[in-house]
């Protein structure tokens, strides 16, 4: 088996940390995501979820605006295109290691974009 | 989510088959399980489409009396003169008379109503729940093909079999409803989206109470007026009757275990 063949390679060292790969997952489901729900969804820390953002904000893979509803000031993420790229690159590569690691598991869900 | 990382994941299956490959397949398979999780999570904190389809399904029950054919004595009282309205065939179909004349007005309101409020729905939820569909296509949707129902007649382009019954709004709200579907990335909405323009294309193109006669239905001379209704409350009916199910269905769904 050659390493450029093995499927962890196309694991991206940014995306593929679990609650990295949650925001590129809500992200990727939603025009745009607030940061409340993020929050709540991940059961993250506000502080550790802006330091996850900030890693993906600085990839590329998302952008981030802040904004006014009323008085409330919110938050709201949206995946890039690169970052949608990265996601299905990223479920992709875990897919295959599962497929190669264990026959009984293969073919999980996950593929991006499928309607529910 | 748990603490557990995926860098182990990956780091253990670099050195190939074998326990270690094992563990990182395990791990892998147990991070697209949570992918999974939150995808379907969020997609059901994200579906609000019962509220378009019970608001169109209401609109167009709303319409039948517009679809009710004037009494033989007031057209012998003359009181099928041409309506004030102006033509516009792809909301009111070809009838201008008594209160049909009256449908398209009715429509063009309706559309034009029911594709806004569905917008400001689905800004409403997103700003409530902290998920934005993207509901613009929706909007432009409806505008874009309004439009061209209203100009087209004027360049003497008048699909006649499709608009003669004054259904063709019909086929307006099944388009916002299935660029609705991909927005929401929705199976259901897809299916009932589907099943939807096909009533609403055997209801421009075919009177449905000719089903009903060979059913046995022999109406009275007074409800020879009410004949044209089949074509609106079946469309009406589907959408109603989609749009409660879906509200249940999403209630049930978002309810905590």
């Amino acid at each position: 088996m050659t390493a450029a063949a093995y499927p962890t390679n196309g694991l991206n060292d940014t995306v593929h940390q679990r609650h990295r790969l949650g925001i590129l997952t809500i992200a990727a489901e939603a025009k745009s995501a607030d940061f409340g729900y993020l929050r709540d969804a991940l059961d993250l820390t506000a502080g550790n979820l802006s330091r996850h953002l900030t890693v993906l904000e600085e990839a590329g893979l998302i952008q981030v605006w802040k904004g006014y509803e009323g008085k409330r000031p919110r938050t709201w993420v949206r995946i890039t295109g690169d970052g949608r790229a990265a996601l299905a690159a990223e479920i992709a590569a875990l897919t295959e290691l599962v497929r190669r690691h264990t026959p009984a598991r293969a073919g999980p869900a996950g593929q991006d974009g499928a309607p529910s | 989510m748990t603490d557990e990382t995926p860098e182990s994941a990956a780091d253990g299956g670099q050195d190939g088959p074998g326990d270690v490959g094992d563990i990182a397949g395990e791990r892998a398979a147990n991070l697209l399980d949570e992918v999974s999780r939150l995808r379907r999570q969020t997609r059901t904190r994200r579906h609000a489409y019962w509220l378009p389809l019970l608001l169109f399904g209401l609109l167009t029950f709303l319409s039948v009396p517009f679809y009710v054919q004037p009494t033989p004595s007031r057209i012998a009282a003359g009181h099928t003169v041409t309506s004030p309205v102006p033509y516009l065939p792809g909301f009111g179909g070809l009838a201008r008379s008594g209160w049909q004349g009256y449908l398209a007005v009715y429509w063009l309101v309706a559309i034009a109503a029911g594709f806004a409020v569905t917008y400001l729905w689905y800004r409403r939820r997103g700003r409530r729940v902290g998920l934005w569909t993207p509901a613009r296509g929706f909007l432009i949707t409806g505008a874009v093909i309004s439009l061209l129902v209203l100009i087209l007649p004027l360049t003497g382009l008048v699909p006649g079999d499709l608009v003669i019954r004054g259904t063709f709004p019909f086929m307006i709200i099944a388009a916002g409803l299935a660029v609705l579907a991909w927005a929401e990335r929705s199976r259901a909405l897809t299916a009932i989206a589907v099943l939807y323009a096909g009533i609403a294309l055997v209801a421009s193109l075919y009177n449905i109470e000719n089903v009903l006669f060979r059913l046995g239905w022999n109406p009275s001379a007074s409800q020879w007026r009410l004949t044209g209704l089949p074509n609106v409350l079946l469309p009406a009916l589907i959408l109603l009757l989609a749009g409660g199910g879906a509200y249940f269905a999403q209630r049930t769904r978002r309810r905590p275990a």
